[in-house]
């Protein structure tokens, strides 16, 4: 009875503990604004307490923690990953659209025909406000204080000059130590100090201000800004961006994440600047990961029929073939990487050649799917040696008795009967080859490829590692085209997948 | 003779040829690891000088935090392996003795969602964590905490093979027997289920290790300080593409890190087989 007093506070006390921490995190998410992930929180918060405080489920008790996560971190971004490939979302198209015009208002301001600027010192007025303490000793002779409201002309003589003839003291204004300077920095460069209309001053540095003024003016009724020196308008393209009416290369900075929806999707087929690299690693991901498949078990189907018999060293041998499937494949993969290498690289050396493997696409090529034949032949070794074993041994030799050569009965009894029992397997290392990006990642970067031309798809880049690439290897990571990319390698996996899982009626256990 | 040779000599041919490409590039980072110049260039393969300089700059040169990258390793790896083995255990004992609406329908979704690599999902993974940062800087994009949690919104599906498997293995006898003498689920699962498969519990969360420890990209993409990452993540940014410089450092670093993982890896091969042939992939 005591014990199960122990368990029971221990699970109050854990699911208290577990409420405690999300409650705080939805409170805090909630204040910066995160409203989806603050609903996430709160629903997870109520599932928990429901679950474990009423008797509504058992099963649910068992799932809820894993669900969770699930909910959170597999398929959450899965859904994610949809909803942004329905966006324009790459750099220069990060922020919400609101927060860009705000952007482009500040930013659309510019120096005046001068470019005059005048010597300044921050501080506060008398009133507490930021304030300028600006000095122009020598061209116009002026002294003022700059608040955002008040523009105060001084006399020098009320000041205090320093040797240069700048202004250190003034009535009415109290300069920031450095340190306090330190702390108001980020906000200071924002805010428009007063000057004579339309002009006003910008804070550059810490000790220098320039006459600026608007350029860019935002119509909210038109949705559009207004150029006011030119009078030129720009409006909102449907594509995240204000691009000038007159010229359509004239486009505003920066954009925000616009709805597209089917944009991307449409782009993949109908532009050929996204789909001829896009083909192009298409097919070599499917040879790639063909011949990956093939020489793998190939080499692995060879050594297992080779040691299918008794025998002298064969466990020796076995666990030596073993030792490369063992091997963290990151570590591996990057000593291949060194081996590969043209100048000093072991290969090289050892065959007395001077191949540039990662420079040529195709020796690339080629050493990725040697790599890769050393990495998982092991694996068809292992299942191939099962697999040979449940083949029933009256089989061979009725065809022996038959008249059948080895040769025969390995081409029309072994090979049919293994290819039938392996087929799942090997349709799932065909699936589990497709995204193969640490291989292509760590032992060619995707490359040889054209940076001159721009190229952003390499000679051994599969569609995974493009991918990637576009979403973060570049300067511009146009993270919606990756998503919509994402989701079609999602729809080609699934297919290939679902029907590995249907030939290998592995639901069927599932009852 | 004749005979043995016709029966055997290919054989052996064939096993000898395998052996030498399997060995060929464990041979050459051991002796790149024990060779004094530490350079990639190797001019004899038959070493004529031992020496330790490679291992003793591991842990002895400021620029390179290994031991940091060990202890991250252990710590991110461990605590993915622990935790996703209570996820999963739970799980598997639910869909293995518990009856409830949508069982076979849940065993498919999590089939599936598992075959799909959380590299597919990285943008979104990344979009969404940099809001975490937002408003939780200790566990959104750039931190640990981040990256366990992400490690685990797969735990539920991992492993689920093995596990239900042996579940399915335990005689039903013995929860009935508990029933009878008023056991409730709950006291089922903690007093029966988990004693029981303590051993397959301790082989799974070994798998999860292993296989966080083999996690590249996401790993990359959290862990930016040099002091945060994983051997993985470190050794890669290490060698960077510069394979001629630190490279005998490097060949000492991964003999290191990989000599635990092939020792786990090999006493649970067992396991792995009978896991590969359910259709799970080593990554």
């Amino acid at each position: 009875m005591n014990r199960l007093k122990i368990a029971t506070l221990t699970k109050y006390i854990l699911v208290a503990f577990a409420i405690a921490i999300l409650s705080f995190l939805a409170q805090s998410a909630f204040a910066q604004g995160e409203v989806e992930i603050a609903l996430f929180l709160a629903v997870s918060i109520i599932a928990i307490g429901i679950t474990y405080l009423t008797k509504i489920s058992i099963p649910l008790k068992f799932f809820l923690p894993g669900l969770l996560f699930l909910a959170a971190f597999a398929l959450g971004p899965v859904l994610y990953t949809l909803g942004m490939s329905g966006f324009q979302f790459q750099t220069g198209n990060y922020i919400s659209k609101d927060a860009a015009i705000e952007r482009i208002k500040l930013l659309g301001v510019q120096p005046d025909e001068n470019g005059t600027t005048f010597d300044v010192l921050v501080g506060r007025s008398d009133s507490g406000d930021f304030a300028l303490l600006a000095s122009d000793p020598f061209v116009t002779k002026q002294y003022f204080i700059s608040t955002q409201e008040r523009l105060t002309r001084l006399d020098p003589l009320d000041l205090t000059l320093d040797s240069d003839g700048l202004a250190s003291e003034a009535p009415g204004f109290k300069a920031f130590s450095n340190r306090e300077l330190r702390e108001v920095d980020q906000t200071l460069t924002t805010i428009r100090f007063k000057y004579e209309e339309p002009f006003f001053l910008q804070l550059e540095g810490s000790d220098l201000a320039a006459v600026k003024r608007q350029k860019l003016e935002y119509l909210s009724d038109q949705d559009q800004f207004r150029n006011l020196l030119t009078g030129e308008l720009y409006s909102d393209n449907g594509r995240g961006n204000y691009v000038s009416e007159a010229n359509l290369d004239d486009i505003l900075q920066p954009g925000w994440r616009s709805p597209i929806w089917f944009s991307h999707y449409i782009d993949l087929f109908s532009d050929p600047k996204v789909r001829e690299p896009l083909v192009k690693v298409f097919i070599w991901t499917i040879i790639f990961a063909f011949l990956t498949v093939l020489t793998q078990f190939a080499l692995g189907l060879l050594v297992a029929l080779a040691m299918n018999r008794p025998i002298w060293g064969r466990r020796i041998y076995r666990s030596i073939f073993i030792l490369p499937y063992a091997m963290p494949s990151i570590m591996s993969i990057l000593i291949w990487g060194g081996m590969f290498d043209t100048e000093f690289g072991a290969i090289n050396n050892l065959f007395n050649s001077d191949v540039a493997w990662f420079q040529n696409p195709n020796f690339a090529r080629a050493a990725v799917i040697i790599v890769n034949l050393w990495l998982g032949f092991p694996y068809f070794y292992l299942v191939t040696s099962g697999a040979l074993q449940a083949i029933p041994s009256e089989l061979s030799e009725a065809a022996a008795i038959d008249g059948a050569s080895g040769k025969q009965t390995f081409w029309k009894i072994t090979l049919p009967l293994l290819l039938q029992v392996l087929s799942p397997l090997l349709v799932a290392s065909f699936a589990f080859n497709f995204n193969n990006f640490n291989l292509i990642y760590l032992l060619t970067g995707g490359g040889p490829r054209n940076d001159l031309d721009g190229e952003i798809a390499g000679a051994t880049d599969i569609l995974i590692s493009y991918t990637y690439r576009i979403a973060f290897g570049t300067n511009i990571q146009n993270l919606g085209l990756a998503s919509a990319i994402s989701v079609i390698i999602f729809i080609i996996v699934a297919s290939i997948s679902l029907y590995g899982i249907r030939k290998s009626k592995v639901l069927e256990s599932f009852k | 003779m004749t005979k043995w040779i016709r029966e055997n000599l290919w054989r052996h041919a064939v096993a000898i040829t395998v052996v030498l490409f399997s060995l060929f590039p464990l041979y050459l980072v051991v002796i790149s690891s024990i060779n004094p110049t530490g350079s990639l260039q190797i001019t004899s393969f038959i070493p004529r000088e031992i020496s330790s300089k490679n291992f003793r700059m591991l842990f002895n040169d400021p620029t390179i935090p290994y031991l940091t990258w060990m202890r991250n390793t252990l710590i991110i790896a461990g605590l993915v392996a622990v935790i996703s083995v209570i996820i999963g255990a739970s799980a598997a004992f639910a869909f293995s003795r518990l009856r409830f609406k949508g069982k076979r329908f849940g065993l498919q979704t999590l089939l599936l969602v598992q075959m799909f690599p959380a590299i597919l999902a990285i943008s979104a993974l990344y979009v969404i964590m940099e809001r975490v940062y937002n408003f939780a800087p200790y566990m959104g994009l750039g931190t640990q905490t981040g990256l366990i949690l992400v490690y685990l919104g797969g735990a539920m599906g991992v492993n689920i093979w093995l596990l239900k498997g042996f579940v399915d293995s335990i005689p039903m006898e013995l929860d009935e027997a508990a029933k009878v003498d008023g056991a409730s689920p709950m006291q089922t699962y903690w007093l029966i289920f988990v004693p029981l498969a303590a051993p397959v519990l301790a082989v799974v969360a070994l798998l999860s290790f292993i296989g966080t420890f083999n996690e590249f990209i996401l790993a990359r993409l959290f862990l930016v300080d040099m002091e945060s990452r994983t051997i993985a993540v470190g050794l890669q940014g290490f060698i960077g593409g510069q394979y001629s410089q630190n490279w005998g450092p490097f060949a000492a670093g991964s003999i290191i890190a990989s000599i635990p993982i092939v020792i786990i890896f090999l006493s649970l091969q067992r396991y792995i087989i009978s896991g590969l042939t359910a259709g799970s992939v080593k990554g």
